[in-house]
């Protein structure tokens, strides 16, 4: 069954309408029957599946991987800004790789044949879901779910049906660990013996007539096997007896080389009874509790020889429900182990855009994200040393940019114009006379050189997109595959060594961030044109203002502060969401006078207060006024309103201004000054300290009566 | 009307012949997504208006993300409303089973529909909700009913609230037409009266172009520049010009100065910001075609209501036919009706209990119900409640399903509990003798007998009535009302210790745990301890403050961290807002927040009760 279809287009066209591709690619596809499913994975064929991927992983030169999430911003004002600092972009995608779930995870290894000079690919769709698998835990598996994700999702045909019923189940490294010591405190301590029916807890009262009459009844039961166990042969007949019982209610077994009765279809209740009489009438019986066949307990009645042997049995019964609950772990650990075998293989993992899907990784499959993105990055190198991402490469080389919109590097798009004879089916002369690298599909037994079936944001399908995109790119880059199968591995690519680890903290603003170094650069290509924009962000002399009242419009805002600090004081006012702004002073002192300016006004209510020019936009009770450092507090809250005003409220930024609080109070008492020093600044348009003595009362009266 | 009664009491016989044991899965239950909603809609109004109760459940992707985050016994009616209002702003409902239901005798007919909803984003404004959280536990637990998540998503039921739609209403721009009284703008300046002539005499020109049938045919650019021009367009078939405005006070002219036309029709387009951008006029050929115009108008407006309010309109149903509303949790259940239906959850119960009641005038619980018949015992979900009235009382209820159609074959189980509400509550009906007065004739008036369970919004073990405050111990199966007063939260004790260790721990520590005392866990990370002695628990306080005269042991705790906070911190934490994953690390938040702590908060302490079977004892798990 092993069809190998070989059928290379015959036609050559090098320029020619999208349509005409498209409609040949169908044409193409039915003579070649490229058109099988992608290998999808949930919780039936996982083990079967991991084992495949194990032997796949280790033959491959790099593995493509892509996420599908529940979401991606908690909030709008979570989205990513130009007025971001870079720490501000980490713990935005932290918020969000804390808060969303991955849904399907697309894992692709490429292997390079070199003797048909291709590669074979293999993609992999695994459903996931955050099932709470093992009991006790006390983690509550929730997560967010983003609406227009959702619907998203649902455009693209996402079966919402089989990742929540069918999706394989995952535990973070974290988790694994917490839960194995739990098992190990557990069964350490003997007074919670209990959970697992070993301890010998206290005498069962019998307070119904029904119990009684049970227990009556068991007793005798239990006494005549117990009896007929003793007198060996001569009371097998009674035994028979027992065995042939209607119900099958006990049964006689051997557990542990040891007779045994085993009970069934008992309640609860009567089991707590059996157990009860059997230690307070039988010393050499044990009542034992261990885990059937099924997922149901077995309950056991076994004879013991002496009490040694109770205590022996008692303790291999205990290991074995150990051993059992740590087994229970350790297939709860399910999708990790996948994570886990990518990272122990330290194989080039090939992403597109792939800094959120990283940081989902780490925070799902590995552990809690760290605080800072030095550290985070640090740390993620130790599972996944080496991470290329595909967008990085497509906009850093300017042969790809031109033949990539750079507004389009969109998985898809760039797939489509970087890899056409995969995307569309045709042969094509390839990037600068390089021919294209051919990509043979391989899923379970079926093969195909122009596969071609996945549907777009499916995330087995993303990530060989991803993969095909990373190999033609190669190839363009003038790298020979064959020769580093030989020499042991893509990463040692001196041809990729610009790329390599470097991944988009945000693409939005083109910060770039080196895995390796920590260090945070700006893709100068990408975001020319945004910083062209905005002149260069100095973020000290950034003041944050929410709470506003009115619709204000940004215009607005900039007329009423420009009437205080002069028409070259504000360089531009930014929206972050409907109830708050970014203000962009030309200079950090100003930030300051601001921030004493508007505690001031919402301290008072005398005229001057009222008089003020900035007391109509800073409305007093609910305008609040902060430096940078709050918005990074306020980023880091686990919290997420909708509206940003909610936010600082909920995280508890309550002073009015939100200026360091040691400093508000060093300078309490010059604010007059700092009004003498605005008056100054009025008079004269310019920022140079000088010392007045006109009062601040004074100005004000002027300045109204001015504009009358 | 007849006609079905007639088909469905045929219905009904059949199924009950075939299956006398009344068995719930065999009822079917009618699902409703977005392709059948508008034809729902219409049959689910009269069967409101022709009931006399209306039950309905909610299905939510979650209730709580830690375990003291749920209502627990040690909960007043204010932080147990607090718990609910922050499980109802994160989750989501998926599914709202809605069931007019009467009783006639000993036979319930009911008419269950469940509707599946999704907060889709059906108008590009970022409503009805921009994210919710689930719990995977419950999805999970949903998707074994058989709930078809796809069928939610790709097909569910959006919605605004009421406060959302009008926000929306600003902000989507539609034609609508003219319903405000326009007020004459006072005193007319010259600019005005120039503006208003210069509008009339375009008015008057482009009409009577519009009317000059022996108009030549023009060029196609012509026309075209023409339009662009004159502002002249078309509205459906008919002629319509449109007039740009800049400021309300011109609309206001603009549109008195229509008055004088009588043919024409204006109407507003919005611009965002709730401004008017300009108005159309569309031009009617005859008084009859205005009429036609102006219902089509109105159908045009119903429509696009439909469309934003969604399943908001069965809401709207259900309030405006003012009927009593029977659930089985009504804390939790209407909390998420208020939030995402009718606008966001004001900070106290009061609050909340006023504004619902505005709605809902009659909201009865069976839960409530249920504690008249069984006081002392916890009843908690449906299925036992129904199989303890019919192992102690005699109250046969017919049920008779009308709504289905002939062909439903495929039984559907989803949004049974509402059924199950409603026999419930029919049971109840009959043993508590509830007397059905007629329910036809007195409309909207209840029997006075279930008057006293109209909106009682407490959690049922903080329930205000009836129960017995004489001296039975706290520690035998019975409840009691205890004062808040007597509870002190402990935390910062060993993990992993239990509430039997603890109480040994303390046994003896101090004069005040030599008497009666108990020690509950709240959760792993935090106890409550309950004083028989009414003034022990500030003694507790003054004594973990202070650091005073102690045995070894407690000594030895409180230099391991164990903290003690009187009820005024749990409940700031729930006011604050503080949900921590577990309760001590909450605690720890208050008391950073507020220092000064103990000041300000002499308030009447209201009572709860303690109930040994219903406190969470993590020994028992």
């Amino acid at each position: 069954m092993k069809k190998q279809c070989m059928l290379k287009p015959l036609i050559q066209i090098s320029h020619a309408p999208i349509t005409s591709f498209a409609s040949r690619r169908r044409a193409l596809s039915s003579s070649s029957s490229s058109s099988f499913a992608l290998k999808n994975v949930t919780k039936s064929n996982f083990e079967s599946a991991l084992n495949d991927l194990r032997g796949l992983v280790r033959d491959a030169d790099f593995v493509a991987v892509d996420l599908e999430m529940t979401g991606v911003t908690s909030a709008p004002w979570r989205d990513s800004f130009d007025f971001d600092r870079y720490d501000i972009r980490y713990l935005k995608v932290k918020d969000s790789a804390e808060k969303f779930a991955v849904v399907q995870f697309g894992i692709c290894p490429f292997r390079w044949d070199s003797h048909k000079k291709s590669f074979l690919a293999h993609p992999h769709n695994f459903y996931i879901f955050p099932r709470q698998e093992i009991p006790g835990s006390n983690q509550s598996c929730e997560f967010l779910c983003q609406t227009a994700s959702l619907d998203f999702l649902a455009k693209y045909q996402f079966d919402f049906n089989v990742c929540i019923r069918e999706g394989v189940s995952y535990l973070s490294r974290s988790q694994e660990e917490e839960a194995l010591e739990r098992i190990s405190s557990t069964f350490m301590d003997e007074s919670s013996d209990s959970v697992y029916g070993l301890r010998e807890d206290a005498e069962f009262p019998l307070v119904r007539m029904a119990d009684v009459l049970f227990a009556e009844r068991m007793k005798n039961t239990i006494r005549e096997w117990h009896a007929s166990l003793l007198s060996k042969g001569s009371s097998s007949s009674e035994i028979k007896q027992m065995s042939t019982d209607p119900n099958q209610r006990f049964q006689m077994v051997f557990f542990k080389t040891r007779p045994a009765l085993a009970l069934s279809g008992f309640t609860s209740r009567q089991l707590r009874v059996i157990k009860s009489v059997t230690k307070k009438h039988f010393k050499d019986l044990a009542y034992v509790r261990v885990a059937g066949e099924a997922t149901s307990p077995q309950q056991l009645i076994v004879y013991t020889d002496s009490n040694d042997d109770k205590d022996l049995l008692m303790k291999e019964v205990k290991e074995d429900l150990r051993k059992e609950a740590e087994i229970k772990v350790k297939s709860a650990v399910g999708f990790r182990h996948v994570i886990d075998l990518l990272s122990s293989e330290r194989k080039l993992i090939v992403g597109h855009n792939c800094f959120l899907d990283m940081a989902h990784i780490y925070s799902k499959f590995i552990g809690t994200l760290p605080l800072t993105a030095e550290d985070y990055v640090s740390s993620i190198q130790k599972y996944f040393p080496c991470i290329i991402d595909t967008k990085i490469l497509l906009n850093a080389n300017g042969v790809f940019q031109q033949r990539v919109n750079k507004s389009s590097t969109s998985l898809s798009r760039a797939f489509v114009s970087i890899c056409p004879q995969i995307a569309l089916g045709v042969k094509t002369s390839g990037l600068a006379d390089r021919p294209c690298v051919e990509v043979e599909v391989q899923v379970d037994e079926k093969r195909s050189l122009n596969w071609n079936s996945g549907a777009k944001h499916e995330a087995g399908y993303d990530a060989f997109m991803t993969g095909c995109i990373f190999a033609q790119a190669c190839n363009h880059l003038g790298i020979d595959f064959t020769l580093h199968v030989l020499a042991g591995g893509l990463p040692k690519e001196t041809k990729l060594q610009n790329y390599i680890n470097r991944l988009y903290l945000s693409w939005v603003s083109g910060d770039i961030i080196d895995l390796s170094t920590g260090k945070c650069t700006t893709d100068t290509s990408a975001s020319s044109n945004l910083k062209s924009r905005y002149q260069e962000i100095s973020f000290p002399s950034i003041v944050l203002l929410w709470g506003l009242t009115s619709k204000l419009k940004a215009r607005e805002i900039k007329a009423c502060i420009v009437k205080v600090f002069g028409p070259n004081s504000i360089s531009s006012v930014y929206h972050l969401d409907e109830s708050a702004v970014f203000i962009q002073f030309s200079k950090p002192e100003l930030v300051s006078k601001f921030l004493e300016i508007k505690e001031t006004l919402s301290r008072n209510s005398d005229p001057i207060s009222v008089l003020h020019p900035l007391s109509d936009m800073l409305n007093a009770n609910c305008t609040h006024a902060a430096n940078y450092d709050v918005y990074h507090q306020i980023c880091s809250s686990p919290i997420s309103k909708k509206l940003f005003a909610d936010q600082a409220e909920a995280v508890g930024i309550k002073h009015k201004t939100a200026s360091s609080r040691a400093e508000g109070k060093k300078k309490g008492n010059q604010v007059n000054r700092v009004f003498d020093e605005v008056v100054d600044d009025m008079m004269s348009s310019s920022y140079g300290y000088s010392e007045t003595d006109r009062s601040a009362d004074s100005f004000y009266i002027d300045e109204a009566l001015a504009s009358k | 009307m007849l006609q079905r009664r007639l088909f469905c009491t045929r219905i009904s016989k059949t199924i009950l012949q075939s299956n006398p044991g009344h068995n719930h899965s065999k009822w079917s239950v009618k699902q409703v997504t977005k392709s059948n909603f508008s034809a729902t809609l219409e049959e689910i109004s009269t069967f409101i208006s022709d009931s006399d109760f209306i039950a309905v459940s909610l299905k939510n992707t979650g209730a709580y993300s830690a375990p003291w985050q749920r209502i627990l016994p040690i909960d007043t009616a204010h932080t147990a409303y607090l718990k609910a209002k922050y499980a109802a702003e994160r989750f989501q409902v998926l599914q709202f089973a809605v069931c007019p239901f009467s009783i006639r005798g000993s036979k319930l007919i009911v008419h269950p529909y469940n509707f599946h909803l999704f907060p889709r984003d059906e108008l590009k404004i970022g409503m009805p909700s921009y994210s919710f959280s689930c719990q995977s536990s419950y999805l999970t637990s949903m998707a074994r009913q058989g709930f078809d998540f796809n069928a939610c998503i790709y097909d569910g039921i959006s919605y605004l609230s009421r406060s959302q739609e009008s926000a929306a209403i600003d902000r989507i721009g539609n034609a609508s037409h003219i319903t405000r009284k326009v007020q004459s703008p006072s005193g007319h300046t010259v600019a005005d009266s120039v503006f208003a002539e210069r509008i009339k005499s375009r008015v008057k020109h482009w009409i009577s172009s519009c009317r000059d049938t022996n108009k030549k045919p023009e060029d196609a650019l012509i026309s075209a520049l023409r339009k662009i021009v004159s502002g002249d367009e078309v509205y459906g078939s008919r002629p319509c010009l449109s007039i740009d405005v800049c400021s309300e006070r011109q609309v206001h002219l603009v549109l008195e100065t229509l008055k004088d036309f009588v043919d024409v029709i204006p109407l507003l387009t919005p611009a965002k910001g709730g401004m008017t951008m300009s108005i159309r006029v569309v031009l009617t050929s005859s008084e009859e075609d205005k009429i036609l115009l102006q219902k089509e108008l109105q159908n045009e407006e119903k429509e696009h209501n439909k469309r934003i309010r969604g399943f908001r309109e069965v809401i709207d149903l259900i309030s405006a036919s003012q009927k009593p509303v029977v659930v089985h949790n009504s804390l939790n259940d209407f909390t998420f009706v208020h939030s995402k239906f009718l606008a966001p959850l004001p900070p106290t119960l009061d609050e909340f209990k006023s504004s619902l009641c505005e709605v809902f005038p009659n909201v009865l619980d069976v839960t409530h119900l249920m504690k008249e018949i069984s006081p002392l015992k916890k009843v908690n979900n449906l299925p036992a409640s129904i199989s303890y009235l019919k192992q102690r009382f005699f109250a046969p209820v017919d049920m008779e399903i009308s709504n289905q159609a002939a062909e439903a074959t495929e039984v559907k189980t989803l949004g049974h509990d509402v059924l199950k509400i409603s026999e419930l509550f029919a049971k109840l009906y009959s043993i508590l003798k509830i007397a059905p007065k007629a329910p036809e004739a007195a409309e909207g008036h209840l029997p006075d007998a279930i008057e006293c369970y109209i909106n009682l919004f407490n959690p049922c073990f903080a329930s205000s009535h009836g129960l017995a405050d004489e001296g039975v111990s706290v520690w035998t199966d019975n409840t009691r009302k205890i004062s808040i007063k007597n509870l002190v939260f402990l935390w910062g004790f060993r993990g992993g210790t239990s509430a039997g260790q603890l109480k040994s721990l303390l046994y003896g520590s101090h004069e005040v745990f030599h008497n009666e005392f108990d020690v509950r866990l709240v959760d792993k990370s935090c106890a409550v301890v309950v004083f028989g002695n009414p003034g022990f628990s500030e003694v507790l306080l003054q004594l973990m403050d202070s650091g005073g005269i102690c045995t070894s042991t407690l000594k030895e705790m409180l230099a391991d961290g164990l903290t003690a906070a009187g009820y005024e911190a749990y409940q700031k934490v729930c006011e604050l807002g503080l949900w921590e994953a577990d309760l001590a690390s909450s605690f720890e938040r208050a008391l950073e927040e507020n220092d000064s702590f103990s000041e300000a908060h002499s308030q009447e302490l209201p009572g709860i009760c303690w109930n040994n079977d219903e406190m969470i004892n993590l020994d028992d798990l």
